[in-house]
């Protein structure tokens, strides 16, 4: 017990946003993101939250990431989950395989969701081929509901395999007006992605 | 994938290094203004939920205390409503599909103010495309026209409560981290107010705190919650508003 409570305290102490510091990204620039070869060039501006989901990635957004965010996985290696554990112990998040296909890369993001949202309220909603950072890749979109809110979200994706290493961006928001308002926006950033 | 972690930030903006009052608690949207006897303002059913906060800091509801608390805030509502300075009258609740349509809003007013109060309020962690002079630019988009029961009003009155009252696990993990010099907070007891602007979808007042006062599961602390709530609510005389 007092470990479990050690452990609390410890995490609440690391999920401090004070250090982290929001950054504005500034339009018409090409930029490299989640700490890697990736880059980007947006058309409009955006916020970078100081916090990351995990070590090979990061998050943007313009009101909140309740309300649109951005993330970007930049080529997370074998072995590797998407984003921080949850609870490793007795809900360990999947892990990337550096053999995986493109079409396994929605499954993967799926049942990461599913563990680490600890809701049974996401789905998979439509899978094709599309381009990713000049590789052949897959487009995908997906819906969720987090078990503590009855806001629907909705969220789209573009992803690729290169060099054993996954790459991918997602963009999600609520269903209410939010995803479509800042739909387009995500796709030119998506549409700009190159190693 | 922020989301699962957001609450952890939201917590942690409680429980370190800022302290209260570097909180803002209350937003205006720049040029509003609302002159008593001036406008149709709806109040939406109040979303209202009251448990436990476990010793993780997640929420365990109650529904005992949840129905306490929607009498005690219902009744607590009703005594001030007449004294807002603009007429403020129930929606007439829908039922069926539309019914479901008020629900997604209602959350979506409470993750718009969560937003707020996360990404302005707290100048630390503010966006910096939020920082802009007087800028305060939200909104639940213009679809709200469409809900049920706005016909001829200005404004929505959007109202949460969320309450979760520290268990025994969580107050021992309190004390444990004070030891350490680390401090964390017991319990929850959020409370937000929002008019929304029907024409526009935009936020056009907001009070919002993460830590109100007064118990919601009884009379006087509820009037105590209400009166907070709606503290400098626009439009309200002064004297009525001294007078709470």
């Amino acid at each position: 017990m007092i470990r479990m409570m050690g452990a609390t305290v410890a995490l609440l102490v690391a999920a401090s946003p004070v250090q982290a510091g929001n950054s504005l990204i500034a339009p018409g620039a090409k930029i490299l993101v989640a700490k890697s070869a990736l880059a980007v060039t947006p058309a409009s501006e955006w916020n970078k939250l100081g916090a990351r989901p995990g070590r090979n990635s990061e998050s943007w957004t313009l009101d909140g990431d309740g309300l649109n965010e951005i993330t970007f996985y930049g080529g997370i290696p074998d072995g590797r989950t998407l984003f921080r554990e949850v609870d490793k112990r007795n809900r360990p998040l999947p892990k990337v395989s550096g053999t995986m296909l493109i079409t396994d890369i929605p499954a993967l993001l799926e049942s990461s969701y599913r563990i680490a949202l600890n809701t049974p309220l996401m789905s998979i909603d439509s899978v094709e081929p599309a381009r990713f950072a000049g590789a052949a890749g897959v487009r995908f979109t997906y819906s969720y509901t987090r078990p503590d809110s009855e806001v629907r979200r909705l969220g789209e994706a573009r992803a690729a395999m290169i060099g054993g290493l996954l790459y991918m961006t997602t963009y999600e928001a609520p269903a209410l007006y939010y995803f479509e308002r800042d739909l387009t926006a995500f796709r030119q950033i998506a549409d700009s992605a190159a190693l | 994938m922020r989301g699962f972690f957001k609450s952890l930030v939201t917590v942690a903006l409680l429980a370190t290094a800022l302290p209260t009052a570097a909180q803002e608690k209350t937003g205006n949207k720049p040029g509003f203004t609302l002159t008593p006897g001036t406008a149709r303002i709806v109040l939406m059913r109040p979303s209202i939920r009251v448990g436990e906060q476990s010793t993780g800091g997640m929420f365990e509801p109650n529904a005992d205390w949840t129905l306490q608390a929607r009498d005690m805030l219902g009744r607590a509502i009703g005594s001030v409503q007449g004294q807002l300075g603009n007429s403020v009258v129930d929606l007439v609740e829908p039922v069926g599909a539309d019914a479901s349509a008020l629900a997604e809003y209602q959350a979506l007013f409470t993750t718009l103010a969560d937003s707020v109060i996360v990404y302005q309020f707290f100048p630390g962690n503010r966006l910096p495309t939020k920082k802009r002079k007087g800028q305060f630019s939200w909104t639940l988009g213009p679809g709200v026209a469409s809900l049920p029961g706005l016909k001829g009003a200005d404004y929505a009155l959007f109202v949460t409560t969320d309450d979760q009252f520290g268990s025994a696990g969580r107050k021992a993990v309190q004390l444990l981290a004070a030891l350490g010099g680390v401090g964390i907070t017991s319990g929850v007891h959020k409370g937000f107010a929002g008019l929304v602007d029907i024409k526009t979808g935009d936020l056009v007042w907001l009070n919002a705190d993460l830590q109100m006062g007064g118990d919601v599961r009884t009379e006087e602390g509820a009037q105590k919650r209400v009166a907070q709530l709606f503290e400098g609510f626009p439009g309200r005389p002064v004297a009525s508003a001294a007078g709470q």
